[in-house]
């Protein structure tokens, strides 16, 4: 019984880590910079094809991952200096619209360039396997994707809650005026936030490959699932994104264990429920509260 | 001056339309060319394409007449049955098809029937496998498989191969539930036992929890049936990083490894075992022809799938009937030609159901092995000329 315990919890953590991974970019664009940024599962495609493309054709697994990362965050500057920028003033609507003919275009380009087929991130030979941890075998991969996430997670929390561009990038939010008075650029600090944002959901897109699929629906299909994260953990809470991403991972796991034929509505019917139990999210930010 | 060469102009138009073949049969090629199911269209396009660039566009009918068949291909474009029965019908009334064909998803074939009864237009089924579509129309016939017709050998064969017990893990659609069923049926019968069985939704791909499920039952095999794509692609993957390959527990299947999608999968496929109605590696002279074919119009890595191959076999029917009876037959003799129809298809002997107007065909046992460094199928089994099991189990209704 521990073992099958510890056995779900692992699972439902290495998929709790990769939700959070490639939400935490969202959490940047939509929470803190308010743009409803529904192209933001593309980002997270564009760069897993990166890796996959870069694996297939023998680079190294870490350093395909790392150039998903950088070539994700590259078209997110440029997407940024040219679509986004004019819409940061515009209703939510041009936003939505404009964001998701990104993800038409997107989607074309992929299915048009790579096929229609799932597309596989080639892993070094022994995160394939199942590897001894004590009390069972458990696969390689996941334990890899916890450690990443995990270490991902830390470093991002050091950077927002505790270094000087973080306390910048909380005030830019808060009140753009303000911090522009008191000498913030605001306009270059949203500009590298959003290829920062970009970057992560490459880079989740990348390590995830292993549970979200590549394939050229990817974009659409999974946007639902990161928009629920940040909107569970509290729209531009990074704690609160960790948190839910982790809830809704384990939720999802047990509910494919216990209940399978129902588990596509429980993970909805939890987020309802966490929802009307706390409408602003798990942990919204204090900056809101 | 002007209007003269107008006049010139269109007299030369009209004499030119004048001489045009007249006698030319249309035939539409509905599938799904764009969205999820986007892969079907040009499969299909390339069965059709291929077939008529070896044995030409143009057949001999009554005293020599050249007819030509011209193929019109529409995109469902991925939208469902009501697209399909709206390109359905602009087909008929503004294209005059004579035959209507392709057809990938079972819910768009079931809405064609009451077009093709009132157009007594003939469809040619080239994949939707739900048994019972053919019931629902008399001009519909089918060259491509039902889905019991594929899985019931496969129970038997695990049987008589020291498979005894069993866990079932399919796709939550029809055809997921169709192939639980009627291997479960057939395995059940041959004294084999259901250790447990699980639904997944349509596109999933996390199947941890559903894997620690199989591997506490300890079953000596695992039963799959997956979409094609990415969900049977990370079943696979799940079935290998759990350990369950590992623990000896075998993996069954259909057509998650054919040959096309292979390329997606790890070699940790190897030793699947699966039945199907076509095993790409066969070696049969219609095969090879086909294969060289594809390979020749569409590039060295062109694999025809059941897709292509149903493509192949219907245009040879459709082109087959227009020879005989012209391009403006009615409906149903093209149908009453097409019926009890025996040919050597790609995939071995086949023969259309003179009653059911569905094909007959032998279903092949395959295992997936590596030979000359690619991944194919490869035959240890064949169960002849089956006949789809969910028919006989659901005799027709005298009217």
């Amino acid at each position: 019984m521990l073992s099958f315990g510890l056995t779900v919890l692992l699972d439902g953590v290495s998929y709790g880590m990769i939700l959070f991974l490639i939400s935490v970019g969202l959490t940047v664009t939509m929470g803190l910079m308010r743009v409803v940024n529904l192209a933001h599962g593309a980002f997270a495609m564009i760069g897993g094809y990166v890796a996959g493309y870069l694996t297939q054709r023998g680079w190294d697994f870490y350093l395909a991952v790392l150039a998903a990362a950088a070539v994700t965050a590259v078209i997110g500057a440029a997407a940024e200096r040219t679509i986004y920028r004019p819409l940061y003033r515009k209703g939510e609507l041009a936003q939505v619209l404009l964001t998701v003919g990104f993800v038409f275009v997107a989607t074309g380009a992929v299915s048009e360039v790579f096929g229609a087929f799932p597309y596989p991130v080639v892993l070094p030979a022994y995160l394939t396997r199942p590897i001894d941890i004590g009390f069972r075998e458990y696969p390689a991969y996941r334990l890899f994707q916890i450690a990443s996430g995990a270490v991902i997670a830390l470093v991002l929390w050091l950077l927002l809650d505790n270094s000087l561009y973080g306390a910048r990038l909380r005030a830019a939010v808060d009140n753009p005026r303000m911090a522009r008075a008191v000498g913030i650029n605001v306009s270059l600090l949203f500009t590298g936030t959003f290829i920062i944002g970009c970057g992560l959901a490459g880079l989740g897109g990348a390590l995830g490959a292993g549970i979200l699929s590549l394939e050229p629906a990817y974009a659409l299909k999974y946007v639902v699932l990161f928009l629920v994260v940040v909107i569970v953990g509290g729209e531009g809470s990074f704690e609160g994104s960790f948190v839910a991403a982790m809830a809704l991972g384990i939720i999802d796991t047990l509910g494919k264990y216990f209940v399978a034929q129902a588990a596509p509505y429980l993970l909805y019917t939890a987020v309802f429920a966490l929802l009307l139990w706390r409408p602003k999210g798990l942990v919204p930010p204090r900056s809101l509260a | 001056m002007a209007r003269l060469l107008a006049i010139i102009t269109a007299a030369t138009v009209l004499s030119w339309a004048g001489r045009a073949p007249a006698d030319v049969a249309k035939v539409g090629l509905l599938a799904d060319f764009t969205g999820a199911f986007a892969t079907w269209g040009p499969q299909f396009q390339k069965g059709v394409e291929a077939y008529q660039a070896l044995h030409g566009k143009t057949v001999k009918g009554l005293g020599d007449k050249p007819h030509e068949i011209q193929f019109i291909y529409r995109d469902t474009a991925s939208q469902g049955p009501d697209k399909a029965r709206q390109l359905a019908q602009e087909l008929v009334l503004h294209d005059h098809v004579r035959f209507l064909c392709g057809l990938d998803l079972s819910p768009h074939a079931m809405a064609l029937a009451d077009i093709s009864k009132e157009a007594k237009v003939p469809v040619v089924i080239m994949n939707a496998a739900t048994s019972s579509i053919t019931r629902m129309s008399p001009y519909f016939v089918r060259v491509s498989q039902t889905v019991p017709q594929d899985v019931a050998p496969l129970g038997p064969w695990a049987v008589a191969h020291g498979i005894k017990r069993v866990y079932t893990i399919v796709s939550d659609y029809a055809p997921g539930y169709d192939a639980e069923a009627y291997f479960t049926q057939t395995f059940k019968a041959a004294g084999g036992a259901i250790v447990g069985s699980a639904r997944t939704p349509q596109q999933e791909t996390n199947f941890s929890a559903y894997m620690e499920r199989v591997l506490e039952a300890k079953p000596d095999a695992l039963y799959m049936f997956q979409p094609a794509g990415s969900p049977s692609v990370a079943f696979v993957r799940a079935y290998v990083e759990r350990g369950l390959k590992a623990a000896g527990i075998k993996l069954l299947g259909g057509g998650e490894t054919q040959e096309l999608f292979l390329p997606n999968f790890t070699d940790d496929i190897i030793g699947t075992v699966t039945s199907f109605h076509y095993t790409e590696t066969n070696t049969r002279p219609a095969n090879l022809e086909l294969r060289e074919q594809v390979k020749k119009m569409f590039g060295d890595k062109a694999v025809p799938d059941i897709a292509t191959l149903a493509a192949w076999d219907g245009t040879r029917l459709i082109q087959e009937a227009v020879a005989a009876l012209g391009t403006d037959a009615d409906g149903l003799k093209y149908i009453d030609f097409i019926k009890g129809k025996k040919f050597d298809s790609p995939r071995g002997p086949v023969e259309i159901d003179a009653v059911e107007r569905d094909i007959i065909q032998n279903v092949y046992i395959r295992q997936v092995e590596k030979r000359d460094g690619r991944l194919v199928n490869i035959d240890i089994d064949e169960v002849k000329m089956v006949k789809d099991p969910w028919k006989i189990d659901h005799p027709q209704k005298p009217d």
